[in-house]
């Protein structure tokens, strides 16, 4: 009898409770962003650094996951199918819009919506400062001697900076054998260690390396040199016309309220202007770059493009 | 014993085969250049070896011979406990987001308690609504973890 | 020499300081909860309390995360002992000679061995950190991917048959292990594999899962499939004075510690799994070298006291490439390179000198920290013990309820929690058949970094298999491999010998 009382009691609570609360105002939890790479790659520690400054603004956490794997795509088809609540944003990388041309992807950057973007960076290649290679001539040189010989670290196969070694193969007219690791950190201990001859990255990636002497900038892939070594000629300086680099943003899945994209963007807008975050990207010696949600959707949908056709080029 | 041993060995050797045959289907690539498939392939096939040597090693054993590790379990209670048990954990799974934690908790508990023979509900209810209440303080309050809400939005 | 005696002093008077001793408190304090409680490992226990130190100077911060983080790893051996769940890969060993101790009714002085191999531990590591630490770090820059493929071949035909019973049975399940690994997307290529066109299937199975499945979960079936009677008893009661380790007990394993304490600061230094390498390498050890070899896997103190000081040591040579190199080899020395970063400093190999206050104070309060947690837990050993005491038809729901909740929490994900049922009833099926779990999460662990690490060495030889012999620290660790793998022939063959010649 007892039982039955019981029962009943817990199936009518069970009904009676069974409407949703109204949602609070938001952010009423911490904000995850997901960074496709391993930790101690350029966009974790960028991020890292980001999440830090903003919770501030934003009055919750923003806690930084790890999701490596495949070039970004186990982190990029996780955030696409986070729920569009605006608590699980992606960490936007340039091979957002490269991977969906290489491989079968569940995804471009037309499953998401842009928040902001927070950096634009030069990428270049890393040699060891004992490398038998002392300039940029030496080393395409001996590239275009032995194809195939010069041993290149990216952060994984397909990813921004394995196209970018890519692209520079077809610039000087040389061929590499790209080595994939899971991330830029690991492909840095492995030049560090000599087990690979360069490594293809972006900033911050190996620059406190290359401000304590141990490693080199080979090739400098920008506009125009580093504020940090202006010693550094940029290769176009040396004759080869070839630029190129990586934007880093925040996208969060398709269909996320406007309202919360707002308060998204302004909170780590004002992340981004801090002091504090300020210090740490001159100390990374990355180039920020503020660009809106509207700015950086036209920059993703261009690039998107450009790719597609490069990746077409070279697969040919 | 014996025969039911021979059983196990002969899924694993499935197991492995059916590894195997997966693994055809990627790309293999040559041992210089390894494909998807290739690492997954080998497993496969030296999981059919192992197995397959294991079967026929009892096979052949005669009944004297024992195999060094003894299978224990010897003294068993009912299957049914045993299935209601698990029945029980799949049910809250499923239905773990639509209850909601404190829900979740407190219903896995009264039912496990029940299950597993503590009849007296003056014992089971208090007992699995103090459990409940001090894991969701524990966990959602003070450590701040985003367990699902539910139907009571706790 | 002398100077960095002299550094680690005023490391002391940095740590010493009424705030900084707080934080260090706080740190162990937290670290020792999040330790026992499963699912809940110091990484996420770290990233939840960085916020916390926003308002704090880099040093007290660094050393309060340092403190969660050793004082998870004190904390995170108490439920393998206890309830047989793992919480996290250091203490998958624990649960084989632990759990045993605790049925036993030998809790107590499982407990607390682990409290003080971990301190023995932690003091030592922290003397290698000291004097040891640039050398080290420069030898840890020599493993690249043919050194790495060689210590996982090496470790992994030696380990997997750890707990020494068959032979067999041990590499079925270790390559059981390394067919489950491969799931989810190719590493090198981005293709997906047996994926079976799950998205959750991409990033892999979760570790956790598989460990407190088939070690928790297979445990508690089992029990439930057990009569009735024997679900009313709690374990052997503890005698009061039984609560800690007799002198005998002390005497077993200060060999086993030491032992371990050094094997795991060496294997901290490898990037990758070291938790894993340091404490199924301490437990084989322990067991070749014993002379009663047949106590293990029934509650040999050896057992648990060289892999949980293997565990401690590693986790403080796990600073030296964070510190040196500004590189974290694992994901809780990333979280702390974050922390670095957000306090406005940039770990590299720049760091020790621009900012000596904090290294050389973190480092003393790695100490005080270690002392801090050995007085904290050693009286804590009798509460935990105690919980055996709970009849096991009311523990056990309580260790389901723990297990789903902290299996939750590593990822927030449901997903999660069904692979952890699926791989408790596996784990069941295995106990019944006498098949050993160790061997398929070590080869889980291994396994994805070993294919890795063979395919990136191919591609750096053009597909020379020399590679893995022309390097030596790689020819090594390959001899030794095969060194081992003959050394039953040669026992059988000086056998003969000696029988011939009388």
């Amino acid at each position: 009898m007892l039982r039955k009382v019981i029962v009943g009691l817990l199936v009518s609570l069970v009904f009676l409770i069974g409407v949703p609360l109204q949602a609070a105002e938001f952010p009423t939890k911490e904000v995850q962003v997901i960074i496709p790479w391993a930790p101690g790659g350029a966009t974790d520690l960028i991020f890292r650094a980001l999440a830090a400054t903003t919770g501030k603004y934003l009055g919750k956490a923003v806690v930084i996951i790890n999701r490596p794997g495949a070039g970004g795509a186990v982190g990029y088809t996780e955030g696409m199918r986070a729920a569009p609540d605006g608590y699980t944003l992606t960490s936007a990388v340039t091979p957002l819009t490269i991977l969906p041309h290489q491989v079968t992807t569940a995804f471009t950057y037309k499953n998401f919506d842009a928040v902001i973007n927070v950096v634009s960076d030069p990428s270049m290649f890393l040699v060891r400062s004992d490398s038998q290679w002392k300039t940029l001539k030496e080393f395409v040189d001996y590239a275009k001697k032995n194809p195939g010989m010069i041993t290149v670290g990216n952060s994984g196969a397909g990813g921004g900076v394995h196209l970018v070694a890519l692209a520079f193969e077809k610039a000087a007219g040389v061929k590499f054998n790209h080595i994939p690791f899971s991330g830029g950190g690991p492909s840095v201990t492995a030049l560090l260690g000599g087990h690979i001859h360069a490594v293809s990255v972006s900033p911050p990636e190996g620059i406190e390396h290359v401000k304590s002497g141990r490693l080199k900038i080979m090739a400098l892939f920008a506009e125009k040199r580093f504020e940090l070594f202006p010693d550094v000629p940029t290769v176009r300086e040396q004759g080869i016309n070839f630029v190129m680099g990586m934007w880093r943003g925040l996208i969060a899945p398709k269909g996320t309220p406007p309202d919360v994209i707002k308060k998204l963007h302004d909170a780590f807008k004002q992340g981004m202007d801090d002091p504090v975050f300020r210090k740490n990207a001159r100390d990374m010696s990355v180039n920020l770059h503020y660009l809106g949600p509207e700015a950086f959707e036209k920059l993703m949908a261009h690039d998107h493009e450009f790719f597609g056709q490069l990746v077409k080029e070279i697969k040919k | 014993m014996k025969r039911d041993e021979i059983i196990v060995g002969i899924v694993i050797f499935i197991f492995g085969g059916i590894t195997a045959a997966v693994s055809l289907r990627m790309p293999i690539g040559t041992f210089r250049m390894p494909g998807t498939g290739m690492f997954p392939l080998l497993l496969g096939i030296l999981l059919m070896i192992l197995s397959g040597i294991l079967v026929l090693r009892l096979f052949f054993q005669g009944r004297q011979i024992r195999v060094k590790s003894e299978p224990s379990g010897e003294s068993l209670g009912s299957p049914v406990q045993l299935i209601l048990f698990l029945g029980t954990m799949v049910f809250i799974t499923l239905f773990f987001n639509q209850l909601g934690y404190p829900l979740s908790s407190f219903l896995l508990m009264v039912a496990l308690l029940r299950i597993l023979g503590v009849k007296r509900w003056t014992l089971n209810l208090p007992l699995s609504f103090v459990t409940a209440v001090v894991s969701y303080f524990v966990f959602v309050q003070w450590l701040q973890i985003p367990l699902p809400k539910g139907w009571i939005g706790l | 020499m002398f100077e960095s005696l002299q550094h680690l002093a005023n490391g002391f008077g940095i740590a010493g300081t009424i705030h900084n001793l707080f934080y260090c408190l706080i740190g162990c304090i937290v670290g020792t909860l999040i330790g026992v409680l499963p699912g809940i490992g110091p990484i996420a226990g770290i990233a939840l309390l960085i916020p916390a130190t926003f308002s704090l100077n880099a040093t007290s911060a660094i050393i309060m995360l340092a403190g969660i983080y050793y004082g998870a790893m004190y904390g995170g051996s108490t439920t393998s002992i206890l309830l047989n769940v793992p919480g996290e890969t250091a203490s998958v060993i624990t649960c084989i000679d632990g759990y045993q101790m605790a049925q036993k009714g030998r809790a107590g002085p499982a407990l607390a061995i682990v409290s003080i191999g971990s301190f023995i531990a932690g003091t030592i590591g922290i003397f290698g950190l000291v004097f040891l630490a640039p050398p080290l770090a420069e030898a840890a820059l020599a493993f690249g991917p043919p050194e790495y493929f060689s210590l996982m071949v090496f470790g992994f035909i030696v380990l997997s048959n750890v707990t020494g019973k068959s032979l067999i049975k041990s590499l079925m399940m270790a390559i059981v292990g390394l067919i489950i690994g491969t799931i989810g997307l190719d590493p090198v290529t981005g293709n997906e594999r047996f994926t079976f066109g799950s998205i959750s299937l991409l990033s892999g199975i979760e570790f956790v899962a598989v460990a407190i499945g088939l070690f928790g979960i297979g445990e508690v079936l089992t029990n439930v499939n057990q009569p009735s009677e024997l679900l009313d008893q709690g374990v052997i009661m503890p005698r009061l004075r039984e609560l800690y380790p007799s002198l005998q007990d002390l005497k077993k394993s200060i060999g086993a510690i030491l032992r371990g304490t050094g094997l795991g600061f060496g294997v901290g230094l490898v990037p990758g799994p070291a938790p894993v390498i340091a404490t199924y390498s301490s437990y084989m050890i322990e067991r070749k070298i014993s002379k009663h070899p047949e106590e293990f896997g029934k509650g040999a103190i050896e057992g648990v006291a060289g892999p949980e000081s293997a565990n401690n040591s590693a986790c403080q040579s796990a600073f030296i490439p964070l510190f040196v190199l500004g590189i974290p080899f694992g994901p809780v020395t990333a979280i702390i390179l974050g922390a670095l970063l957000i306090h406005g400093v940039n770990p590299g190999p720049m760091m020790i000198g621009q900012h000596p206050e904090l290294f050389w104070g973190v480092i003393a309060s790695m100490y005080i920290g270690n002392f801090i947690l050995l007085i904290l837990n050693l009286p804590l050993v009798p509460l935990f013990a105690n919980i055996l005491r709970i009849p096991k038809r009311i523990l056990l729901p309580l260790v389901i309820l723990f297990c789903i909740t902290g299996q939750y929490t590593v990822n927030n994900s449901v997903f999660d929690i069904w692979m952890m049922l699926i791989f408790g009833v596996m784990g069941f099926l295995m106990r019944k058949w006498a098949y050993e779990g160790a061997p398929l999460l070590l080869a889980l662990v291994l396994g994805p970094k070993l294919e890795v690490a063979f395919r990136q060495s191919l591609m750096i030889s053009h597909g020379n298999f020399g590679i893995f012999v022309d390097r030596p620290v790689s020819m090594a660790f390959l001899l030794a491999t095969v060194i081992f793998l003959l050394l039953p022939v040669f026992k059988i063959i000086v056998k003969s010998l000696k029988k011939g010649g009388t």
